[in-house]
């Protein structure tokens, strides 16, 4: 009896805690992503010391009560986070202990080398998770970001390879980007529109088609360019170099970083395009619509299959966009063994709840995680792989409500959905809704 | 006599809503208790705090004398409360043994499998005990919407249910299925169930409740024996002043021929024939009515009509043009206004506020959207003017659709659809759970708009409101029309033949001259 009520409270609670995040208001998740933030470290601390424990070194690197670890937690976490925006911090500012230096390192500028390694891996995960985003609106799951990307990059490459000897100069870039762009989002936006009519006409799930399109993307790419498009003088499997003029120019930051800063106000802009096209269009709203209740959008007259097609054409594109910025801001040719700037916009689109806006947020932490671990690596003696855990851990914990969120959307929202059903709904329909949605299987 | 059930003090807040405030009930053990109240007066939400969806946030529950606190309906139903939904959740492949007995099935050899003999047999004893019409074999999907409800109140009864909940029973049944249940209830409470039951019709609470309980503004106004009152008394109870029931309906204007269905034959979902080379039209300034029991093919015809469906065969001509071809968005800009059966899964978004939710179907239209963009200042100005046209409460458009009760959902939708400027208006149930103030509000309207030349297709279960407003009726059976009558002249007997897919042709048929179907052929 005792033990009933017990569980019988802790399932009440559950429940209380799912609908509390479901209702939570902008401000509130702000603050719970932030919350989580500080609690992965807060459980990192303890890894690392642990893991500095276990570990035999020459020279303990922290000295923590008496018990000298081989790891310092605070100099990973210092280097990581820190490290990814150039030690921005002067070493004598502790205003806790009373000492107002000033706060800013002399010598620190906003525009140095690890802030833009930072800012150019977020500016790729813009792209990338706007692209999940647009088409997890839609309903549709797309997991083919990272093969949209691929191609737009490949496309990007040779059609930019080959209409640069027609212009040179200014003129070639202000040329060549714009079309290497156009390029990139058309081809994406094409390849994305495969699995997207597939979808819409075959009723092909789009988990399995974009899976095997990515390896498709892959393959086929690693003919093309360890083949016919092949630079001859290379012995990787990569095209022929872009003209400098074809390259981004990096404005504000030096050209060794391989950043710039207008890609990623290309970026900032396409995360406002996005937001206004799903809340301030007529098409968004078909989207937004199809997303959460395919029934009534068709109801209201929405094309379903024309949906589906063009918001994943759109999703492609914005992946191949995200492609075409990789070629012509970092790599300047296609190469093989493109990073998994996809897959991280998966995560990068759950972590801001599918928001557009949020995406430039989470997009901008992914960017530090990576950036700061490279620091982390040379700075201190913590291995890498250790470093990986603590991303891991940060990321787990900031997305992990907003996962809830996602999957409690569709228990809290049956409930009170169900006592409504009572009195209204179409009798006899075998109240299938009801029972498969509380199956509660995210996909379609 | 013992108390069933006694709810005390309860109170239950939404963010902002108060759904009840402070309600006591006791009903006693053996009696048929009814639920009266204006749409949003708190009636499905008290029952689902006594079901355990609902956590009251003051008062408690006492189930047989004993303080219960529920975390789920499972608790409920462990502590012998079984509510039945209008969304009936059966699943239509199955038996009724099957459905009745699922989730709690006997078994056999160490519980390893289903001991189907003996699932029958104790079907059979119920349904026996009870003297139930129902076939324990027959197949969900083969039987009619008041079977259903049967075989729903047996499953509760099979787990062991001494207390029934129904949440608006008979808004989906004919007048016989009507009396049907209410045979059912007097059965039932003969062998000491105690039952509740929600209604928006006065008569029906008059006739079979023992007591009757009105709600207003989430408080309870009072509890009476039901055949101590009058129905003007409990219609001031429920609104607080006199309702006068009087339709209005001036003789037909007849324009044009708006919509003209040619030989139509549709599938359903399992693409079985359900309508059979229907032949209809409806002409500006009349109501077409189509009364049927539901499940004989309305759906199907509504949904070819509007565009959800494709035919198999046939025409569907609108105002002078084929549109048999056209897509959904094609006819709502050819002015086709539709009142969904369903109004949860396609007349609502249920996460879209009513900002929103008051432009579906007009996202494309000039009205809202310019150059493909959203005018919402001019989407908030349209919610706020269904809002206050169509009293739907509370006032509040930013809130979300899953939130508003029943009723005021139907209300705003119904506004929404009357408001769109149409030419031809699809209404299916319109005034499904709607309490009997707005229905006769949405009635006016949809007289107002028959006089202002707007041809209306009506299609409700409900006969009274049927035959008060069609201009000409159709009977629907089995996805044929048994015939086309003049809803004044025909008696509802001869209607109740039809519809049971006899023909009343002794001579003297219903069909009155100038109501004979003069379809589109
Ligand atoms: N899940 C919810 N969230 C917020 N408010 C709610 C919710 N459910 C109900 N309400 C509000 O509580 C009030 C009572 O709703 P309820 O559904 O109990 O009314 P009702 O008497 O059943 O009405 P109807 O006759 O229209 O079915 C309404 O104002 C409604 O808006
Ligand atoms: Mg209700």
């Amino acid at each position: 009896m005792s033990g009933d009520d017990r569980s019988g409270g802790a399932r009440r609670r559950g429940r209380a805690a799912l609908e509390r995040l479901v209702r939570a208001s902008a401000a509130e998740r702000v603050f719970i992503s932030t919350a989580a933030l500080v609690l992965s470290m807060a459980v990192g601390v303890v890894i690392v010391l642990a893991a500095g424990r276990m570990t035999t070194c020459g020279e303990a690197a922290a000295v923590y009560f008496g018990v000298g670890f081989c790891y310092d937690p605070f100099a990973v976490y210092d280097s990581l986070f820190l490290g990814a925006l150039g030690n921005p911090i002067n070493p004598l500012f502790r205003p806790l202990e009373g000492q107002f230096a000033p706060p800013f390192r002399r010598g620190w500028s906003p525009l140095n080398g690890q802030m833009a390694v930072t800012l150019r891996e977020t500016t790729i995960l813009v792209f990338t998770g706007l692209s999940v985003a647009v088409a997890f609106r839609a309903g549709i799951f797309n997991i083919g970001t990272q093969g949209q990307l691929v191609v737009g990059a490949l496309a990007t490459a040779l059609a930019a390879l080959y209409a640069s000897p027609l212009v040179a100069g200014l003129v070639g870039t202000l040329v060549l980007i714009p079309f290497g762009l156009l390029v990139g989002a058309l081809s994406g936006g094409l390849y994305g529109a495969i699995p997207g009519a597939l979808k819409a006409y075959a009723d092909a799930n789009e988990v399995i088609t974009t899976i095997m399109l990515n390896f498709v993307a892959t393959g086929v790419a690693l003919y093309l360019v360890a083949g016919p498009f092949k630079d001859p003088a290379s012995a990787a499997n990569e095209t022929v170099s872009l003209p400098g003029y074809a390259i981004f120019p990096p404005v504000v930051f030096e050209p060794r970083d391989d950043f710039s800063v207008l890609a990623l106000l290309f970026g900032v802009a396409l995360v406002g395009g996005v937001y206004y096209l799903l809340e301030h269009t007529a098409f968004g709203y078909d989207i937004r619509t199809s997303g959460i209740q395919p029934e009534a959008a068709e109801y209201g007259g929405v094309d379903a299959e024309r949906t589906v097609v063009s918001s994943m054409a759109i999703s492609g594109a914005l992946g191949g966009l995200g492609g075409a910025v990789y070629v012509l801001m970092i790599i300047g040719n296609y190469q093989t063994g493109i990073p998994a700037y996809g897959f991280d916009g998966i995560t990068v689109s759950i972590l801001a709840g599918n928001n557009p806006l949020g995406v430039g947020f989470a997009a901008f932490l992914f960017g530090v995680l990576k950036s700061g671990s490279i620091v982390v690596d040379v700075n201190t003696g913590a291995p890498p792989q250790l470093v990986g855990v603590l991303r891991g851990l940060i990321i787990l914990f900031v997305a992990m409500p907003e996962f809830f969120r996602l999957l409690g959307r569709r228990v809290v929202a049956i409930e009170p959905e169900r006592p409504v059903a009572t009195d209204g709904g179409r009798p006899g329909d075998g109240g299938d809704d009801a029972g498969a949605e509380a199956g509660g299987e995210v996909d379609e | 006599m013992a108390t069933a059930v006694h709810l005390d003090g309860i109170t239950k807040r939404f963010p902002g809503v108060v759904a009840n405030d402070d309600v006591d009930l006791a009903v006693r053990r053996g009696t048929v208790h009814a639920l009266l109240g204006e749409n949003g007066a708190g009636k499905t939400t008290l029952m689902n705090v006594l079901y355990g969806l609902y956590e009251p946030t003051d008062g408690q529950v006492y189930v047989g004398g004993e303080p219960r606190r529920f975390d789920s309906p499972r608790d409920a139903i462990d502590a012998g409360v079984g509510m039945i939904h209008q969304h009936f959740m059966l699943v239509d492949p199955m038996t009724v043994t099957e459905n009745v007995t699922l989730g709690n099935e006997p078994r056999k050899w160490l519980g390893l499998t289903v001991d189907e003999e003996r699932a029958r047999r104790e079907v059979v004893d119920l349904r026996d005990r009870y003297g139930f019409d129902v076939d324990p074999d027959a197949r969900i999907e083969e039987v009619g919407v008041g079977v259903q409800q049967r075989v729903e109140i047996l499953k509760a009864l099979y787990r062991g249910a001494e207390v029934l909940i129904l949440d608006e029973p008979t808004a989906v049944l004919t007048p016989q299925e009507v009396d049907d249940l209410f045979a059912v209830f007097e059965e039932l409470t003969a062998q000491g169930k105690t039952i509740i039951f929600i209604t928006h019709k006065l008569g029906e609470a008059m006739h079979a409740a023992d007591e009757i309980t009105v709600l207003r503004d989430g408080r309870n106004v009072g509890t009476v024996p039901a055949d101590e009152v009058t129905r003007e008394e409990l219609a001031e109870m429920m609104v607080g002043r006199e309702v006068l029931r009087t339709v209005e309906k001036p003789p037909a204007d007849r324009g044009e021929r708006v919509l003209a269905v040619d030989g139509v034959s549709v599938d359903d979902d399992r693409g079985v024939e359900a309508v059979s080379d229907v032949s209809f039209s409806v002409r500006a300034g009349e109501v077409f009515g189509i009364a049927g029991v539901d499940g004989n093919g309305q759906s199907e015809l509504i949904e070819a009509v509007t565009g959800l469906r494709d035919p198999t065969a046939g025409r569907i001509v609108y105002r002078g043009e084929d549109v048999t071809d056209w897509s959904r968005r094609r006819r709502i800009e050819a002015r086709m206004s539709y009142v969904p059966e369903d109004r949860h899964e396609r007349g609502l978004v249920m996460d879209f506020d009513l900002t929103q939710n008051g432009i579906l179907g007009s996202q494309h239209s000039d009205e809202f959207a310019c150059d493909g963009r959203l005018d919402w200042d001019a989407a908030r100005d349209h919610a706020e003017t269904i809002i206050e046209e169509y009293d739907v409460r509370p006032p509040n458009r930013r809130a979300a659709a899953a939130s508003f009760s029943g009723g005021n959902q139907q209300k705003f939708i119904v506004g929404r659809e009357f408001e769109r400027d149409p030419a031809l208006v699809v209404a299916t149930h319109p005034t499904r759970g709607v309490d009997i103030g707005s229905t006769e509000f949405i009635h006016d309207r949809l007289l107002a708009l028959r006089s202002s030349g707007v041809a209306v297709l009506l299609v409700s279960s409900n006969l009274e409101e049927v035959r008060g407003l069609s201009d000409r009726l159709a009977v629907v059976h089995d996805g044929e029309i048994m015939d086309v009558v003049d809803p004044e002249s025909a008696t509802e007997e001869e209607i109740g033949l039809l519809m049971a897919g006899e023909d009343p042709s002794d001579g003297s048929g219903p069909v009155a001259a100038g109501a004979t179907n003069e379809g589109g052929r």
